[in-house]
């Protein structure tokens, strides 16, 4: 009977590979071991759009692959980022990897840790497929320098791709019904006119969808700063104040949270169940479809401020970033994103989809220009893209993303008080960068 | 187009077994004896089936011990290792898990699901069965109605209870409105249920949230179906005369009920309340499903902790630690169940 | 029939509730647009909307997500009823060592949560180089601990006299496994063939796990295609989910008059 357990134990142990526990080992690879392609054929793009915008990308691929020989590149659809991230960490313990994969800086550093993904540097300086002076300068200068990781040799271990900025979208019906000419511009006004729209109408003025970016976006505007060096910074005083403002909202049910992961907020603005929502500039197009033809009805603004002289907010957004395959693979991928953040398919995208173009010469462009004329609020976006500022960077990051949208779910469900939250994701965070270190 | 060819291949290859039904029976029989006369020409089999065992077990052990036994190798030896830092970590994994208060803070949420569903799901599903087992017609149809969640898939039926639970726009909550009572944020409510129905009089963080609560609904909801069929399965096995003979005999229904229908239906219970705390302790989809993972931990059962420590936080060590945990308490709790509950089980 | 009105009140009020999501799902499958994500206690559609069920299948390819996952789905339940027939029976009817230690170790796989089994498996199908294969979406599910104990209970159900004269009449364990035995254990074997055909119908997480290939997609993940950011339209995904349960119930449908008589009771004893 003995023997048979040993037996089977052996087995079990030599089939699933003993001798590679999990990540670590996989970590102190050399520079040479790469990553088996899933697709030795193909450079695959991991990506999280649907519907219409996967229809637009994948035509940009197609266009891409028919424009020259060798590697075609396939876009496939894998849910959102989250979704992205954990296929990707299941496939680095497989050592199996697509060409490249959307997703956050957050992510980047933590694949880039298990070293899966090449730094761009290189090539960016290629003579022959790289990138010249003046077309680095053609980008927005946040939008490339949250790609360069100090805490991993200040590389660019990922390349901007889909960017968009926070937003604050503004239901001109509510509004108006509660007596209000414009949208606040401070965060005082919000809260005023949260009030007032309540004590005319009844709305519950604000529907909040719990979601670290957005978060990350209104401690900036509430003038703070998320992290120096590898501290968190959450107990100052605008993460508290940011805090005591939704604990506000939410007790006076100025504000109510959707379901995180649902679009709710979006429905709920357009059936004038709310009067603000916070996304991503990127949600133009779809809230634009909610409303048709009542184009006055509705708009997009930069979000409230402490400081409107210095306003601020999030740039986030997807970056993109090539895993170590194959020379070929890591290649057609780099010269896919190229292809991408070129000018003229720039414009295309962020015309086709609701992100940003991420080259400044595109607001000349002619369609853009054409673009900025059809609606007051087309342009809106764009001219916050100066005060846009990203996320941190940090290795770790990710799962302090995680303990940001529990602690504003807390406070807002009554369960902690602001301070006391600040002061306990200070101390969480802090930890989860240093475990991750 | 091949699709279409391969099912013309499944048509024709049934039609014709069907059409030569008895030749085939007769080579079938014709084989299967030269075989087993095979096998008992096996010298070792003069005392026992050990050739006929390997050969019958090799197809199905084959395949459980490498998807199910060697994952448990597996997880047991790399809970030894810090896989983040890529160092031998010895009981170090165990140790952080003792003074993980997200660890406890699973344990307790597994603990109240369990808590709550296996008792209700055993008495709902054992009440129906008993009426339906006394009423006689509809029979077929009510049991039909109650099994149809429990065939569907845990994704969609959650998709449209999330839809119905919506926090500010939901079915529910429109009800709750035209009934006069407080609308509630149901799956987001990470305040205990008890704090709610005192009214603040009991603390939020004291017992389990309501977001939990309808997750237990939705599994006593999804998972009763299939205790009613199998209760309804033993009820019927039960001889009508020793019921009719309680009956004569002057016992009371309740009588009838606690003295001859529970002590025969016993191992039914026993299979019930085993199966049924084994499943509790591994919930995931609805969890999963009803909610977003790792977003709040009044929702987060160990099940769900290890899921994030393995695909989020990329602590595959760790996650294994925990799952080592979670799968010793699975096979304590069921040898328990065993001992204490095997005992009162009543065998013909 | 009055004798039993209180019993049939409960039972209706029960069966209401238990259908109630599946009548408010397929009542807002059919629902315009505007009606679908409504706050109203209305449960009737203005007007019923036929091509909402074109418009889902246009959304995602569910043609071919049902055909992966009815070819994944039947080869597994297929294989299952093969796998624990003869680990039933091998468990209940011969003798050799170890017999107790290895039904042991099979019952303890029962004790392990899937999702920690993910990362060994995923693994294992990528050392084989299954990744984005049939064969990793249908091999690794085509033996489980719960079928084989269910068989094993049912031939252990089995008075002891037919395989005494069966063997007296010269009939080896095969032709008696094959040829009498499973016969009398159809109903259980139909119970182990609804299990399986639903536990791979409507699994997800490891299909997404173990493919990426679009044309490797099955049903369930079908359903998360309308949870983009493109909005949820409520509707479209009632209609999808409606029609991802659809194939389940006709199923249980025609299985029903078997697992009804299941001895699943049977198998229980012991």
């Amino acid at each position: 009977m003995y023997r048979k357990l040993a037996g089977f134990t052996l087995l079990a142990v030599v089939i699933t590979g003993c001798g590679v526990p999990g990540g670590p080992p996989d970590t102190q690879g050399t520079e040479g071991t790469g990553f088996r392609p899933v697709d030795a054929n193909a450079a695959l793009l991991w990506d999280r759009q649907t519907l219409e915008t996967a229809e637009l990308i994948g035509q940009i691929a197609d266009e891409f692959n028919s424009s020259r020989n060798g590697m075609p590149v396939k876009v496939e659809h894998l849910g959102g980022y989250t979704d992205i991230n954990r296929k990707v960490s299941v496939s680095i313990q497989a050592r199996t990897l697509p060409a490249m994969a959307v997703g956050y800086e957050s992510m980047t550093s933590e694949y880039a840790r298990a070293r899966a993904v090449v730094p761009l540097d290189p090539y960016i300086e290629d003579p022959e497929i790289g990138m010249s002076e003046e077309d680095l300068a053609d980008f927005f200068p946040g939008m490339l320098q949250s790609n360069i990781y100090p805490q991993l040799d200040g590389g660019m271990y990922s390349f901007p791709f889909t960017k968009s900025v926070l937003m604050m979208y503004f239901n001109k019906r509510v509004l108006r019904a509660a007596g209000i000419e414009s949208p606040p511009k401070t965060w005082d006004e919000f809260l005023a006119q949260c009030r007032q729209i309540k004590e005319r109408t009844g709305v519950s003025a604000y529907a909040v969808d719990i979601d670290c970016s957005t978060l990350d976006g209104m401690i900036y505007s509430m003038g703070g700063e998320l992290v120096r060096d590898t501290e968190s910074l959450f107990d100052q005083p605008p993460t508290i104040r940011l805090f005591e403002l939704l604990a506000t909202l939410a007790k006076e049910d100025l504000a109510y949270r959707i379901q995180p992961g649902t679009y709710d907020d979006r429905e709920e603005f357009a059936r004038d169940r709310a009067a603000f929502f916070f996304r991503s500039s990127s949600h133009r197009p779809y809230t634009a479809a909610l409303f048709g033809a009542n184009t006055d009805d509705w708009g997009m603004a930069m979000i409230p401020q402490a400081n409107p002289e210095a306003p601020v907010t999030v740039l986030y957004g997807g970056n993109i970033c090539v895993f170590r395959t194959t020379q070929e693979h890591e290649r057609t991928a780099w010269e896919f994103i190229k292809h991408f953040t070129s000018p003229e398919i720039s414009v295309r995208w962020a015309l086709g989809s609701g992100y940003l173009p991420i080259r400044k010469s595109a607001a000349s462009h002619p369609d853009m220009q054409a673009f900025f004329e059809q609606w007051e609020f087309n342009r809106a976006a764009f001219d916050c893209l100066p005060y846009a500022r990203p996320e941190p960077n940090l290795v770790g990051w990710q799962e302090v993303r995680t303990l940001v949208e529990r602690a504003a779910a807390e406070v807002m469900n009554g369960l902690k008080e602001p301070a006391q939250a600040a002061e306990a994701l200070k101390r969480q965070a802090d930890a989860a960068i240093a475990a991750a270190r | 187009m091949n699709e279409w060819f391969g099912l013309l291949g499944i048509v024709i290859a049934s039609a014709s077994i069907l059409a030569l039904r008895q030749p085939l029976v007769a080579i079938l029989d014709s084989v299967l004896e030269r075989l087993d006369s095979r096998f008992e020409r096996q010298v070792w089999c003069r005392q026992s089936d050990t050739a006929m065992a390997v050969t019958l077990l090799f197809p199905g052990l084959g395949i459980l011990a490498v998807f199910g036994f060697a994952p448990l190798i597996y997880a047991l030896y790399i809970s030894l290792f810090d896989t983040r830092a890529g160092a031998f970590a010895g009981p170090g994994n165990y140790v952080r898990a003792w003074h993980d208060p997200e660890f406890w803070g699973g344990i307790r949420v597994t603990i109240y699901y369990a808590i709550g569903t296996i008792p209700a799901t055993l008495l709902l599903s054992f009440g129906v069965a008993w009426l339906l087992f006394r009423i006689g017609r509809g029979r077929g149809f009510f049991r039909t109605v109650y099994f149809l969640p429990y065939v569907t898939s845990a994704v969609a039926a959650a998709t449209v209870w999330r839809v119905l639970l919506r926090p500010h726009s939901g079915y529910v909550n429109a009800l709750m409105e035209a009934l006069g009572l407080p609308t509630q944020l149901w799956l987001i409510e990470q305040r205990g249920v008890l704090h709610l129905l005192t009214n603040g009089w009991i603390g939020p963080e004291v017992g389990p949230s309501l977001a939990l609560c309808c997750i237990i609904a939705f599994d006593i909801w999804h998972a009763s179906g299939f205790g009613v069929v199998i209760f309804l399965a033993g009820l019927t096995a039960i001889p009508r005369e020793l019921e009719e003979a309680a009956i004569v005999d002057g016992a009371r229904p309740w009588q009838v009920m606690t003295r001859v229908v529970l002590p025969l239906l016993s191992p039914t219970v026993f299979f019930l309340a085993i199966v049924s705390a084994i499943k509790a302790f591994q919930a995931f989809n609805s969890f999963y499903a009803l909610t977003n993972t790792a977003r709040s931990t009044d929702t987060q059962n160990l099940v769900i902790y290890i899921y994030s420590q393995l695909y989020e936080s990329q602590n595959y060590g760790y996650g294994a630690t925990v799952a080592v945990c979670l799968c010793v308490a699975i096979v304590g709790l069921t040898l328990v169940q065993w001992r204490v509950l095997g005992r009162w089980v009543h065998y013909e | 029939m009055r004798r039993h009105a209180v019993a049939y009140g409960l039972l209706s009020a029960g069966a209401l509730l238990t259908v109630f999501p599946f009548v408010w799902m397929v009542v807002t499958a059919f629902k315009p647009d505007s009606e679908a994500g409504a706050m109203t206690l209305d449960l009737w559609p203005s007007a019923w909307q036929w091509e909402n069920v074109t418009r889902t299948f246009q959304v995602a390819p569910f043609a071919l997500y049902f055909y992966n996952t009815f070819a994944v789905a039947i080869t597994v339940t297929l294989s299952v009823v093969a796998t624990s027939l003869l680990a039933g029976y091998a468990f209940a009817n011969l003798r050799f060592a170890a017999k107790n230690v290895l039904f042991l170790l099979v019952l303890a796989t029962m004790m392990i949560p899937f999702e920690v089994a993910l990362i060994p498996n995923f693994l294992i199908i990528r050392g084989l180089g299954w990744y984005n294969t049939y064969a990793a979406l249908i091999i690794p599910w085509c033996a489980n601990a719960f079928s084989i104990f269910l068989v094993r209970q049912a031939f252990l159900g089995l008075p002891k006299d037919y395989f005494d004269a069966a063997r007296i009449d010269g009939c080896g364990h095969l032709r008696f496994l094959l040829r009498v035995a499973v016969p009398l254990v159809k109903p259980t074997l139909v119970t182990v063939a609804l299990f399986a055909f639903l536990g791979s119908y409507n699994a997800l997480m490891w299909p997404i796990i173990v493919t990426s290939d679009k044309d490797m997609r099955v049903v369930q993940y079908g359903l998360t295609v309308f949870w983009g950011e493109g909005g949820v339209r409520v509707n479209l995904l009632m209609c999808a989910s409606a029609i991802v349960i659809l194939p389940t119930v006709a199923i249980y449908f025609a299985a029903q008059r078997y697992f009804l008589e299941s001895s699943l009771s049977a198998g229980i004893k012991g």
